[in-house]
């Protein structure tokens, strides 16, 4: 147990010590103070998104307490943050069990293939926790609040939310050992890992599928009434996967009960899936670890002909570096599946959770996809616009442009290829990984939702202008402080700070793009001169941000030290 | 032509001095061995050569070329192979070299001859088509080796690079190193070998906590310890607390 402990603090200090508790890393030098101002941005952005959040709650809790079903609002909070660490686990449990560079040292260790996994894996538990705390954590506090709850309430709810992870991430943890246990034979590793990853989207994605198609009213106060009512839509889906239940029981327990059973259930299954865990860990992990990093190779001599054939010429440093970029995202399966797999799923993802499974649009959730089968040209022409932007920039390749190198950047120090030169290359490989997004999206938009052909043609040149716009962004903010030191390629990509404020910054400036053009609809402006405007503003937006990406480069290189 | 005019470098905001006030110059021509114990400051320095570190203070120049004033130039001139191999392991060993010939601009027929040279000489002809991935630690070893060779540089800066290679790589790095100086291109080179910089260099520099303590040639080093002894203890003599 000791060994355990240490390697789950040594694991936590390699985890935290490189960003989240380095507040003085963020600005490396003074004359970074923008970045600050972008995060602001970003936060001023996100901001009525989180007020819209508890508002909502306090709407909810007002409108279910006299019906004495308000319980079921934690029902649907913590079923929402398990469901959300199911999804997203996955990424986080694959690359820290197999990919992580420390794995080198631990497996010589005398410690077991148990202890190592399991280290990790409480690790990932303790990142949950701050994933999942921006939508459970609220509820959990405002149901505190409006009920007047006591002592026993917050140290149940403090208990709840400590088990909360670990069911989804035992349950991902088991898919992703086994799955790896069948992946690590022969030499197409990466291609079967990579297929493995996308069948287990793919069965999550089904799930919510699932979830989705169960049957619902139409929009309304009732609606609502009845999504969370006894034997209404929540409790059905908790009846499907019941530690939601538990966990809401252990909480707000039943007439005549204390609540003590339900926890005792739901903590009890953590427990038991950790344990099936550990014998899952002693059996398959090291089977499946070692010798993934072995690569096979053939031993063919080139004969000279197919030597120089192989053999480029020139100087070309920019398609050099766009091609270096180019082979070691797509070649790498963690940032594969963050890059070009991310955007040629999202729109996929967007409109299956917009669309659900009933095949109608009842997604109320997503207005964007109502616009795109708007009739009015100018709402389509918009929409397709906003939707092909986030399909196209929501994901992690130009915010993470620089921290991928990681430990070969000292290759970009030494070439002869001038600063500005290697940041035009990675914008345009980051911009080309944007721009596939947006094609996927616009034929999604056009074959799934039927929005017509012509108008989202006509939105594509300001959805790329846009998306020049958030990939410089994006480009800024790691070159600004990229994280090079990392052992897990995870680390580069999904778990970088970096890409949090780019995706706050994006998300910040689109949020008030879209309040900018419903203000100015509303004041009477036509459509006409709305998309006018924004294409202007977008073009004049990417060419400053670009310039200041170029500007900043020569002095950025210098700077970092490799 | 390697200068070093009162080069510092400290990390920890000063605290450290990891180069201390260092002038230095090599040579056309010339191989320098840089010795010195572990920490002594050898890669650090190393790394202000190459551009992968600023200094605090000094300046540096390649072949007359202030490296901070124009340091693409500095750089097209120069190559460095670090003490460890790291190289991107996704791409092949061709697809690396290719990477190198384009952003050094070498010609297609000279990048096919050496290419075709260096693999024939450090025998990776036949895994050059392989990810490098794929291969053993000394073979990475050799892929950085060519590649700072692919672009025939004037100024070729090594840290530690016989670790890893094998006896006959090693000779045949010793050979390469031995050609480079001999038509007119210089060398720098830091290593723990006695013997190798014994038998190799033009000159050597021993650098301790940051200060070069002595350089010159053999001969000139043996006359500090007037016993005339070898290198190895000259080195312990003057590195020692």
């Amino acid at each position: 147990m000791k060994k355990f402990f240490r390697l789950v603090r040594v694991g936590l200090r390699v985890n935290f010590g490189l960003s989240l508790l380095r507040p003085k890393a963020l600005l490396e030098n003074k004359r970074d103070f923008w970045l600050i101002v972008l995060i602001l941005v970003g936060i001023a952005g996100l901001s009525p998104v989180l007020l819209y959040y508890l508002k909502g709650i306090r709407f909810l809790y007002g409108l279910l307490a006299p019906l004495g079903q308000q319980a079921a609002l934690l029902t649907l909070a913590i079923l929402a943050g398990q469901f959300l660490i199911l999804v997203f686990g996955f990424y986080y449990v694959l690359s820290a069990f197999y990919f992580s560079r420390d794995l080198d040292l631990l497996v010589p260790l005398p410690v077991t293939p148990a202890q190592v996994l399991l280290s990790k894996f409480s690790v990932v538990v303790v990142n949950e926790y701050l994933t999942a705390s921006l939508l459970v954590v609220p509820v959990l506090a405002a149901y505190g609040f409006h009920s007047r709850a006591g002592l026993r309430y917050w140290a149940g709810a403090a208990l709840v939310y400590l088990f909360l992870p670990v069911i989804p991430l035992a349950v991902v943890s088991l898919l992703v050992v086994g799955m790896m246990r069948f992946v690590n034979v022969g030499r197409k590793k990466d291609a079967l890992m990579i297929a493995g990853s996308l069948v287990l989207m793919a069965a999550a994605l089904g799930l919510q599928f699932w979830l989705r198609s169960l049957p619902a009213s139409g929009p309304g106060r009732q609606a609502l009434v009845a999504f969370f009512s006894e034997g209404g839509i929540i409790r059905k889906i908790g009846a499907s996967f019941p530690p939601s239940i538990w966990a809401t029981r252990a909480l707000v327990p039943e007439a005549g009960t204390t609540g003590l059973g339900s926890f005792l259930l739901y903590a009890g299954v953590s427990v038991g899936l950790f344990a099936a865990l550990f014998l899952a860990a002693r059996a398959l992990f090291y089977r499946g670890l070692l010798g993934l990093g072995e690569v096979s190779a053939r031993k063919r001599r080139l004969s000279r002909e197919a030597l120089s054939a192989r053999v480029s010429s020139g100087r070309r440093p920019v398609r050099a570096i766009f091609l270096r970029e180019l082979r070691i995202m797509n070649r790498t399966p963690i940032f594969l599946l963050n890059g070009v797999l991310s955007v040629v799923l999202i729109p996929v993802i967007f409109i299956l959770f917009a669309r659900g499974g009933g095949g109608g649009s009842s997604g109320d959730a997503f207005q964007i996809i109502l616009l795109l089968a708007s009739s009015n040209p100018a709402a389509v022409i918009l929409g397709s616009a906003l939707f092909m932007t986030i399909c196209g920039c929501l994901n992690g390749t130009a915010s993470s442009a620089f921290s991928r190198e990681g430990a070969h950047f000292w290759m970009s120090k030494v070439i002869p290829v001038s600063p500005a030169d290697q940041v035009k290359a990675k914008f345009l490989h980051s911009f080309a990984v944007a721009g596939l997004g947006i094609l996927v999206a616009a034929g999604a938009a056009v074959a799934v939702i039927g929005a017509k052909p012509g108008c989202v043609l006509l939105a594509m040149p300001l959805a790329l202008a846009a998306a020049a716009a958030l990939t410089s962004v994006g480009m800024i903010i790691d070159l600004s402080r990229p994280l090079l030191k990392w052992t897990n390629p995870q680390k580069a990509i999904k778990q970088n700070f970096n890409v949090l404020i780019a995706f706050l910054a994006d998300a910040g400036l689109l949020i008030i793009l879209t309040l900018a053009v419903t203000a100015l609809y509303g004041e009477g402006l036509g459509g006409a001169g709305i998309i006018g405007g924004l294409a202007v503003f977008l073009a004049g937006l990417s060419f400053l941000s670009f310039s200041f990406l170029l500007r900043i480069a020569g002095r950025r290189y210098a700077e970092i030290e490799a | 032509m390697i200068e070093l005019e009162n080069v510092s470098k400290s990390y920890n905001n000063g605290r450290v001095k990891a180069v201390d006030d260092l002038t230095l110059t090599v040579r056309p021509g010339e191989i320098f061995g840089f010795l010195g114990p572990n920490g002594a400051g050898k890669t650090t320095t190393i790394k202000l050569i190459v551009g992968l570190l600023r200094p605090d203070a000094g300046t540096i120049r390649i072949d007359g070329i202030d490296i901070r004033k124009d340091p693409i130039a500095a750089k097209s001139v120069t190559t460095y192979v670090p003490d460890t191999p790291a190289v991107y392991e996704r791409l092949t060993g061709l697809e690396y070299l290719n990477f190198i010939g384009d952003v050094y601009g070498v010609p297609k027929a000279e990048r096919l001859r050496r290419i075709e040279h260096w693999l024939e000489i450090f025998d990776l002809s036949a895994a050059v088509a392989n990810p490098i991935q794929s291969f053993s630690h000394g073979m990475k070893q050799k892929i950085v080796l060519i590649a700072a060779l692919l672009p025939a540089p004037r100024v070729m800066v090594l840290d530690e690079p016989m670790v890893g290679l094998d006896a006959r790589s090693a000779h045949h790095m010793k050979e390469m190193m031995r050609t480079h100086c001999a038509g007119g291109g210089t060398l720098f080179f830091s290593t723990h070998i006695m013997e190798v910089a014994e038998k190799l260099c033009d000159r050597i520099g021993i650098i301790d906590r940051g200060r070069l303590i002595a350089h010159g040639t053999l001969e000139e080093l043996r006359a500090i310890d007037r016993e005339g002894q070898s290198l190895e203890k000259i080195f312990l003599e003057l590195t020692a607390e």
